[in-house]
C-alpha cells in the first residue's frame, strides 16, 4: 500500500503513525492492513480509575454525605477525563478508541457523577465497532443519559420529551424527520425509565404509560426499545449514521453517491464495523480530495502531536487548560449536539492558539489563559472561579523518542511525515530556506504551521 | 536559549518583499462606518423562562399552570396594575423608571423549533425555521457594510455563528493585551505575510490562513485602542460582568465596532428551576446595572442600544420536575437612551390561546427586531442583510 494513503487511513483512524510502523506496514496490501486494523480492535481494554471510595457503600450512606460524595465525584470525573486523554495517547485498540471519541460527539452525554461516566464512557468504547440498534437502546437505559435528557423525570403523569426530541433530532433520524406528535407519543414510550443509585437500570411500571401510542405510522403500546426499533427501520436512519461517519472519517462535503453505497451496506444489519471496512476498503477513501483537507479537532491536533514528539503536561489542570483553549474538553461537551467540527474549530482565537502550542508545549513557551463562563450545569460556583491565568505549562518532552524514530529522515523528508495537506508556495519556500535548522527546531516549526492543522 | 534561537533564525526569512495584495488592502482600508451606533446583543443562553420574568400577577392561568413555580406579588416589583418583573431585575428598576428599558413581548416566529441548538441558530442567522443559513445576520452584516474583523466583537474565546458572514467573520476576544502578546513572535509573521496562494482560498487552507491574518491585524488595532482606556466601574465578580466591562472598555475608548455579542448560561431550567433562575437573573440585572452606568459616565449610552434574547421561551405549563420545558416565544429587552417606546412595548402573551403543543404563540417576529436595528438604528440596508423585507418596529 502506498504510505501515502497509509498516512491517510492513519490521520483519520488514529492520530498518525511512526516512521517504523509507516515502513512495516508499506510493505503489505491494503486488505491486509485493514484486516489487521480491525483484529487490533477485537477486544475491548475499559478504561478505570480508582473508585474504592464507593467500596461498601450504600444508598444511605451515599444520600447522608452527598455533598462529601458529589466533590469527590466531580474530581474522579476529572481523573477519568485525563485518563482518557492518556488512553488516547497510548492506544492499544486504535480504532475502537477513535470510534469511541467519535460516538462521544455523537451520543453526547455529561455526567458528574464519576460512576455513571465511568459505565458511559465504557459503553460507548465496548459498542463503538458493534451494532447500532444495540448501541442505541444501551445509550437509552445508561444512567447518564438518564440525567442529562431528563428522561428519569419522564413520568405518566408528565411526560418530559427531552429525551425523546434528542434521540431522533441528533441520535438517529436527524431535523424535520418526524412531527412534534411523534415526540409526544415516543415521550410516552419512554416513560418510566430511571435507574438505581449504582447506575444499573430500573424500569419503573408505575411511572411507565401503557397506552397505545402510534409512532411514524405505527401504533401499539410501545416502550423504549420498540421506538428505537421502528427508527431503526427507517433508512434514514442509516443514512443519518453514514453521512455522520463520512463527514467525520472522509469528508465534510458530502458525496451523495458514496453516501448512497454506505446505506445499502449499512441498512442491512446496522453492524457498525461493517460500516467502516467498506469505508476503509473503498477507493474515494484515498481520493486526493479526501487526504490532507479536513481540519484536526483540538484533540486530534493534541495527540497527533504526541505522536510526533511525545510530550506529557505534568499538571492535569493543565491539560483541561489546553484543552480548553482549543475549544474541547473531554468529557465535556459545549450541549446535546456535541461539538460543531470542521471550520467552526477554527476562529482568530483557536488558530493563534493552535500555531502557538506547540512551541509551548515542546520549548516550554509561556501562554496567557482566560476562562469564559459557557458551563451550562455550573451556575451555582461561577462567582468564586478565577477570572484569569497566566502561565507556563509545564511539560516533559521525549526528545530521544523522535531523534531514534526520525534519524534517517532529513528535513525535507520531515516535512511529508508531518504534514499531509498541500504545502501554500509561500510557506514551502520558506520551509526550504529553514532546512539547515536543526531537526528539533525544524518539527516544531513544522507544527506551527497553518498546513500541520489539516490531515 | 534554544528557543530564542529558533526565533531569530525564523526572522530573516521576513517576508518584506512579500505582501499579498489583499493584505495590503486590509491594512489600508480606513473602516467605512455607516453610523456610529452600537448594538450590544446578549444572549440568556438555554432558555429564560419570560413568563417567571416578565410575570402577568393576576393572571389565574398563569398560577393554575404552574402551581409549585409561579411567582407571588411579593416576589416581583410592579411595573403596572397586571404586571410584575422577577425581583432579581432590581437592579434595573432605575433604569426602567429613567424608560432606558422597552420590553417587546411575545417574540418569535413561525413554526417554532423547540431544540436549543437549531432554535440558537435560527435567532443567530435570522433564518425562517426550515430555512438552513450558514452565516449569521451580525456576519452578514459584515459582508454588507465591508467591515473588519473587528466591527463585531464577540468576548469570548469561540466565535458564534451569527458573528459568519459568507466573506467575512467578526472576532472573538476576551482579553486584548493577551490576544495581541500572543501573536508577536516573528514565525508569525513570516507565515501570514509568506501566504500567497489565491487559488487556496477557497479551500480549508486559505480559510485557516485567512483567519491568522484576520486576526493578526485586528489583535493590534484592538489592543493599541483600547489599552487608554480602563473602567474605574466596579463590576460584580463574575465572568458575565467581566464580559461587559470588556465591551465597556471597547466602547469608551472610541473602537470602531458596532456591534459586540455576549451571554449567560445556564437557563435551560428542566427542574428545580426557582433557586437557579433567580440566581441567573440576578447576576444578569446586577451586571446590566453598572454597565449601563458606566456607558453613561462616558457619555457613551446614547449611542448604543442593548439588545437581551434568548432562543426561545419555556412552556406555560410547568413540569413534574419543578421545571419548565421548551417554549416558544419570549420576550426580549430592549436598553437605550432614547426609545422611542419605553416600558412594555406590547401586551403579555395571552395564556388563553396557545399552540398544540401548550405553547405561546408569538405576535412579533423577531427578525422584525432585527430590520429595525439595521435599518432604524445602524442605517443599513436590512432587506440586503435579513434576505427578505420585515415590516420595522418603533422602540427607536
Amino acid at each position: 500500500m502506498k504510505s501515502t494513503h497509509i498516512q491517510h487511513l492513519y490521520n483519520r483512524i488514529g492520530f498518525g503513525i511512526s516512521p517504523k510502523e509507516l515502513s512495516r506496514l508499506s510493505k503489505k496490501t491494503k486488505k491486509r492492513i485493514i484486516n489487521e486494523l480491525f483484529s487490533s480492535s477485537k477486544t475491548t481494554t475499559p478504561l478505570k480509575v480508582d473508585i474504592s471510595f464507593l467500596d461498601g457503600k450504600t444508598y444511605k450512606d451515599l444520600k447522608k454525605e452527598r455533598k462529601e460524595f458529589q466533590k469527590i465525584s466531580r474530581k474522579k470525573v476529572k481523573e477519568f477525563s485525563t485518563a482518557w486523554f492518556d488512553r488516547l495517547n497510548n492506544p492499544k485498540e486504535i480504532l475502537r478508541e477513535k470510534m469511541t471519541l467519535f460516538w462521544a460527539n455523537h451520543f453526547v452525554c455529561e455526567s458528574r457523577n464519576i460512576l455513571f461516566v465511568d459505565s458511559y464512557n465504557n459503553m460507548l468504547r465496548k459498542n463503538a465497532l458493534g451494532d447500532f440498534r444495540t448501541f442505541t437502546k444501551k445509550v437509552s437505559k445508561e444512567a447518564a443519559m438518564l440525567g442529562y435528557l431528563n428522561n428519569k423525570q419522564n413520568k405518566k403523569k408528565s411526560p418530559n420529551e427531552n429525551f425523546a426530541r434528542e434521540l431522533m433530532e441528533l441520535f438517529t433520524l436527524g431535523q424535520d424527520q418526524y412531527t412534534e406528535k411523534d415526540i409526544k407519543e415516543s415521550a410516552r414510550a419512554f416513560t418510566g425509565y430511571n435507574h438505581k443509585f449504582r447506575g444499573e437500570f430500573n424500569f419503573r411500571e408505575k411511572h411507565h404509560d401503557e397506552n397505545e401510542k402510534t409512532f411514524l405510522g405505527k401504533s401499539g403500546n410501545f416502550n423504549g426499545d420498540d421506538i428505537i426499533d421502528i427508527i431503526i427501520e427507517k433508512k434514514q436512519c442509516a443514512r443519518f449514521i453514514s453521512e455522520k461517519i463520512y463527514s467525520y472519517f472522509v469528508n465534510e462535503n458530502i458525496n451523495k453517491k458514496h453516501i448512497d453505497e454506505m446505506v445499502s451496506v449499512f441498512y442491512i444489519d446496522y453492524d457498525i464495523e461493517n460500516l467502516m471496512r467498506f469505508v476503509l476498503l473503498s477507493k474515494w477513501f484515498y481520493a486526493d480530495e479526501n487526504i490532507g483537507t479536513k481540519i484536526k479537532s483540538p484533540i486530534e491536533f493534541l495527540v497527533g502531536m504526541n505522536t510526533i514528539v511525545p510530550y506529557k503536561i505534568e499538571k492535569t489542570k493543565q491539560i483541561f487548560w489546553v484543552q480548553k483553549m482549543l475549544g474541547q474538553v473531554l468529557l465535556n461537551p459545549p450541549n446535546v449536539a456535541g461539538w460543531k467540527t470542521g471550520r467552526n474549530w477554527i476562529d482568530s482565537n483557536t488558530i493563534v492558539t493552535r500555531l502557538r502550542l506547540p512551541s509551548v508545549l515542546l520549548n516550554n513557551a509561556e501562554i496567557a489563559y482566560s476562562e469564559k463562563g459557557d458551563e451550562e450545569t455550573m451556575i451555582t460556583n461561577f462567582k468564586k472561579r478565577k477570572l484569569s491565568r497566566r502561565s507556563i505549562i509545564k511539560v516533559t518532552a521525549d526528545w530521544k523518542y523522535f531523534e531514534e524514530n526520525y534519524k534517517n529522515n532529513s528535513n525535507k523528508e520531515l516535512i511529508y511525515h508531518v504534514i499531509t495537506s498541500k504545502i501554500n508556495k509561500g510557506t514551502a519556500e520558506m520551509l526550504a530556506r529553514n532546512e539547515k535548522l536543526s531537526k528539533h527546531d525544524f518539527v516544531v516549526q513544522l507544527m506551527s504551521l497553518p498546513e500541520y492543522q489539516l490531515c | 536559549m534554544k528557543r530564542r534561537d529558533f526565533l531569530k533564525q525564523t526572522t530573516f526569512a521576513s517576508g518584506m518583499f512579500f505582501v499579498p495584495q489583499f493584505l495590503k488592502a486590509f491594512e489600508q482600508m480606513p473602516n467605512k462606518t455607516f453610523s456610529n451606533k452600537k448594538v450590544v446583543i446578549i444572549q440568556l443562553k438555554g432558555g429564560n423562562d419570560g413568563l417567571n420574568t416578565v410575570v402577568p400577577f393576576n393572571n389565574d392561568i398563569y398560577y393554575q399552570q404552574r402551581n409549585n413555580i409561579a411567582l407571588k406579588q411579593n416576589d416581583l416589583f410592579k411595573i403596572s396594575d397586571e404586571v410584575g418583573l422577577h425581583k432579581s431585575l432590581k437592579p434595573l428598576q432605575n433604569l426602567y423608571n429613567k424608560g432606558f428599558v422597552s420590553i417587546i413581548n411575545n417574540v418569535g416566529y413561525p413554526n417554532p423549533n423547540l431544540s436549543h441548538f437549531r432554535a440558537t441558530d435560527i435567532w443567530q442567522t435570522a433564518s425562517d425555521s426550515n430555512e438552513f443559513l450558514q452565516n449569521g445576520w451580525v456576519g452578514r452584516y459584515l459582508d454588507h457594510t465591508k467591515g473588519n474583523p473587528f466591527s463585531a466583537i464577540e468576548v469570548d474565546e469561540s466565535l458564534s455563528l451569527m458573528m459568519k458572514g459568507k466573506t467575512q467573520n467578526g472576532l472573538a476576544i476576551t482579553d486584548p493585551k493577551m490576544f495581541y502578546n500572543s501573536m508577536k513572535a516573528p514565525f508569525f509573521n513570516n507565515v501570514v505575510t509568506n501566504y500567497n496562494d489565491a487559488h487556496l482560498s477557497e479551500h480549508n487552507l486559505g480559510y485557516l490562513y485567512n483567519t491568522m491574518i484576520d486576526a493578526k491585524s485586528s489583535a493590534k488595532y484592538i489592543f493599541e485602542k483600547s489599552k487608554t482606556k480602563t473602567s474605574p466601574a466596579e463590576y460584580p465578580k463574575n465572568i458575565f460582568a467581566k464580559q461587559l466591562k470588556t465591551i465597556s472598555q471597547f466602547i469608551n475608548s472610541g473602537l470602531e465596532t458596532q456591534v459586540f455579542y455576549a451571554g449567560l448560561s445556564g437557563f435551560d431550567t428542566h427542574a428545580n428551576q426557582t433557586n437557579s433562575q433567580a440566581k441567573l437573573l440576578k447576576t444578569y440585572a446586577e451586571s446590566m446595572e453598572v454597565f449601563v452606568e458606566d456607558l453613561q459616565k462616558n457619555n457613551t449610552f446614547e449611542d448604543v442600544l442593548i439588545l437581551t434574547f434568548s432562543e426561545f421561551g419555556r412552556r406555560v405549563k410547568q413540569n413534574e420536575s419543578k421545571g419548565t420545558d421548551h417554549g416558544t416565544a419570549n420576550n426580549v429587552f430592549v436598553m437605550g437612551k432614547n426609545l422611542k417606546k419605553q416600558g412594555l412595548y406590547n401586551d403579555l402573551p395571552n395564556l388563553g390561546d396557545l399552540d398544540k403543543n401548550g405553547n405561546l404563540k408569538y405576535e412579533i417576529d423577531f427578525r422584525e427586531i432585527y430590520a429595525t436595528i439595521l435599518d432604524k438604528w445602524l442605517q443599513v440596508d436590512d432587506v440586503a442583510i435579513l434576505n427578505k423585507s420585515f415590516s420595522k418596529l418603533n422602540f427607536v
